[in-house]
């Protein structure tokens, strides 16, 4: 917080009026479309978990959408510049800055669930994108979600984990994976070119949740697919969608993109990571300029593949237990994945039982936008996820399935705060449970 | 024709040409450039944006607020018949023809009705305390503004032989179509655009349609 703070002393004057013309962007019309439809009805409010919580104004979506436009009022249209208090139009300075780092980094997910909900049909979670695009601009980006993105850019992966101890993770896992399976044929390969499959890994899998790489590595083994890890770009994560960094963000996604080319990926597989698929599927190829030059897909769709093909075959009575669906925002709301989950889990678990609101209406968990790695706002976090915790208690279910490993991350924390009691796995993890080999 | 009809005509001529502004500059800028490999159809996803996803039962803002919901849609429609109706109104100051006197009634009546409805939104607007603090003069000004002209659509139309209703009705006219493509009031285009790339947005990822 302390270099966010001291970064609002003054706004550097240069630095300012690049954050300006962010708002002035004539790329296309969605920007200007979207600053000048939001008409406050205030409606949103029940959308959003921030608001439901806490019932404080200050966190309803429209007023995250109206401090963006004030500032775009108050130098881009005509009553802005010559009557600003007519429509609030605010000027860009250390006051308002202030008010947008808590807004937009500190009290947004990003979920879009008021998107969808919105009565005009505003993109809330994309001028909040770009507010925090105006504030990456005069640096005043969190310092703890700087720090991720710098440990990404610096390393190759956001947690900063030496080659070493990925290397030696990823044997581990390798010589796991031949005892279950009772193989010692069964690999886990590294950097190996002209595989079918490139596959991508959230880093807190080889930091903190190896089993759910062992879990993927025996899915691969039963459709006998040829498929490698990197050992240097394995990082499916992309935080710099989330500081609003743009050249940050491009530079991760570039750095994976051309290590596909590089080991000659046919196909690049993207993790259980619900931003880190949206920030290489949906945004990476317009970071690089480009459509990417190899097929792009999550695992869970991949996974859709194998079973509709018959490359694995599964065994639903393995997973009886009651299990109930958390849809990552950036996969099924924002990534059309609903059906394609729908499908991979009804082929695994007997038992499905959803929570109220699902699917692309699903409440956000409440670590997304960033919120994970933002310490500084770790009590909010948890305390707008107690809606997501209440969801899965009134479930009944005793495990949780999610593709996202930040939304295991946060619903850890969640079972732990709100003693749920329940046990949460990815995708992988209950697909490889339910394998009949 | 008098002063204020001439009045009307301008501001008439001027809104037109301030929306026609937004509108080109909005179809020259275009749609997004989006280089990713779309998984869904976007004409579909489009389609789903302007009917379907507007149905109150897929809008939180619509079925957890009904009452507010259905007052806003009767406000909306009655902000429209009285843009067709002051288009009206100034092809009669030449055609100079009298709609039957119980037809006007009968549209009075119901522009009554969208007024009050305005009316409710605007005092809502006024009393809750939440929703006051985010708004600004140009909430007031565009919600008191197109009520007061529709109320006066409504007395003109039933009273249309009165001289001092019809120089208010075309004064306040004035007002509303200068105010129009200003105020918040533009999102009568606006909208039409953000359904457009939300239905974009969504169908390129084949969020919508849902099935």
């Amino acid at each position: 917080m302390a270099r966010t703070l001291d970064a609002m002393k003054q706004i550097d004057p240069v630095k300012r009026e690049k954050a300006l013309a962010l708002l002035a962007d004539i790329s296309d019309s969605k920007l200007r479309t979207h600053l000048n439809s939001c008409v406050r009805c205030g409606l949103c409010a029940t959308s959003c978990m921030y608001y439901d919580t806490f019932h404080e104004a200050k966190y309803i979506p429209a007023v995250k959408v109206d401090i963006v436009a004030s500032i775009y009022k108050r130098y881009n249209t005509f009553l802005g510049k010559h009557a600003p208090k007519l429509v609030n139009a605010r000027p860009l300075n250390e006051e308002t800055a202030e008010e947008m780092v808590d807004l937009l980094f500190g009290s947004c997910t990003m979920c879009g669930r008021c998107v969808a909900h919105c009565s005009i049909g505003v993109d809330i979670s994309y001028l909040v994108h770009k507010g925090r695009e105006m504030l990456a601009e005069m640096g005043m980006v969190p310092a703890s979600l700087q720090s991720t993105v710098d440990a990404a850019v610096q390393t190759g992966n956001n947690m900063a984990i030496p080659v070493e101890e990925y290397t030696d993770t990823i044997e581990w896992m390798e010589e796991e994976l031949q005892d279950e399976v009772e193989d010692e044929n069964a690999r886990i390969p590294l950097d190996e070119q002209d595989c079918n499959i490139f596959y991508t890994l959230n880093p807190r899998e080889p930091k903190f949740f190896p089993l759910s790489i062992k879990a993927m590595a025996k899915i691969f083994y039963a459709a006998q697919e040829s498929w490698t890890l990197s050992t240097k770009y394995y990082d499916v994560t992309n935080y710099g969608y989330f500081n609003g960094n743009t050249a940050e963000a491009t530079l991760i996604a570039r750095n994976l993109h051309d290590e596909v080319l590089r080991l000659k990926g046919k196909r690049l597989i993207l993790g259980e990571c619900g931003h880190g698929s949206y920030a290489n599927r949906w945004e990476g190829p317009n970071y690089l300029g480009h459509s990417y030059e190899f097929d792009m897909i999550t695992a869970v769709e991949l996974m859709k593949e194998y079973i509709d093909s018959g490359r694995i075959r599964l065994d639903k009575s393995l997973n009886s237990e009651p299990v109930t669906i958390h849809d990552p925002c950036n996969l099924v709301r924002n990534g059309g994945m609903f059906n394609t989950l729908r499908y991979v889990l009804h082929a695994s678990c007997s038992n499905i039982i959803e929570m109220n609101p699902y699917g692309n209406d699903n409440h956000c968990c409440g670590g997304g936008g960033g919120q994970l790695a933002m310490s500084e706002y770790n009590e909010r976090r948890l305390g707008i996820g107690k809606i997501k915790a209440d969801q899965i208690s009134k479930s009944g279910a005793t495990i949780v399935i999610t593709p996202c490993h930040n939304c295991v991350d946060q619903l850890l924390q969640l079972n732990h705060t709100y003693k749920l009691g329940v046990k949460i796995m990815t995708v992988a993890e209950i697909v490889a449970n339910a394998l009949i080999l | 024709m008098n002063w204020y009809h001439i009045l009307a005509l301008v501001a008439l001529v001027a809104c037109i040409v301030m929306f026609l502004g937004h509108f080109i500059r909005l179809i020259r800028l275009g749609m997004p450039k989006d280089k990713a490999k779309a998984q869904g159809s976007t004409p579909a996803g489009i389609r789903y944006a302007y009917i379907n996803s507007m149905m109150p039962q897929h809008k939180e803002s619509a079925y957890l607020h009904l009452p507010t919901y259905a007052a806003g849609i009767i406000y909306h429609l009655g902000t429209f018949l009285s843009l067709l109706l002051l288009v009206y109104s100034l092809i009669n100051i030449f055609t100079h023809w009298a709609m039957p006197e119980v037809l006007g009634w009968i549209i009075g009546g119901c522009l009554l009705i969208s007024t009050l409805c305005g009316l409710g939104v605007l005092i809502k607007r006024l009393v809750k305390r939440e929703l006051r603090s985010f708004s600004n003069p140009d909430d007031y000004i565009s919600n008191g503004l197109t009520t007061i002209f529709q109320a006066i659509t409504a007395l003109f139309m039933a009273f249309p032989h009165l001289p001092a209703i019809e120089m208010v009705y075309f004064i306040i006219s004035v007002l509303f179509l200068l105010w129009f493509p200003l105020g918040k009031t533009r999102h009568i285009l606006y909208f039409f655009f953000a359904r457009l790339h939300l239905g974009y947005f969504y169908g390129r990822r084949g969020t919508w349609p849902e099935h």
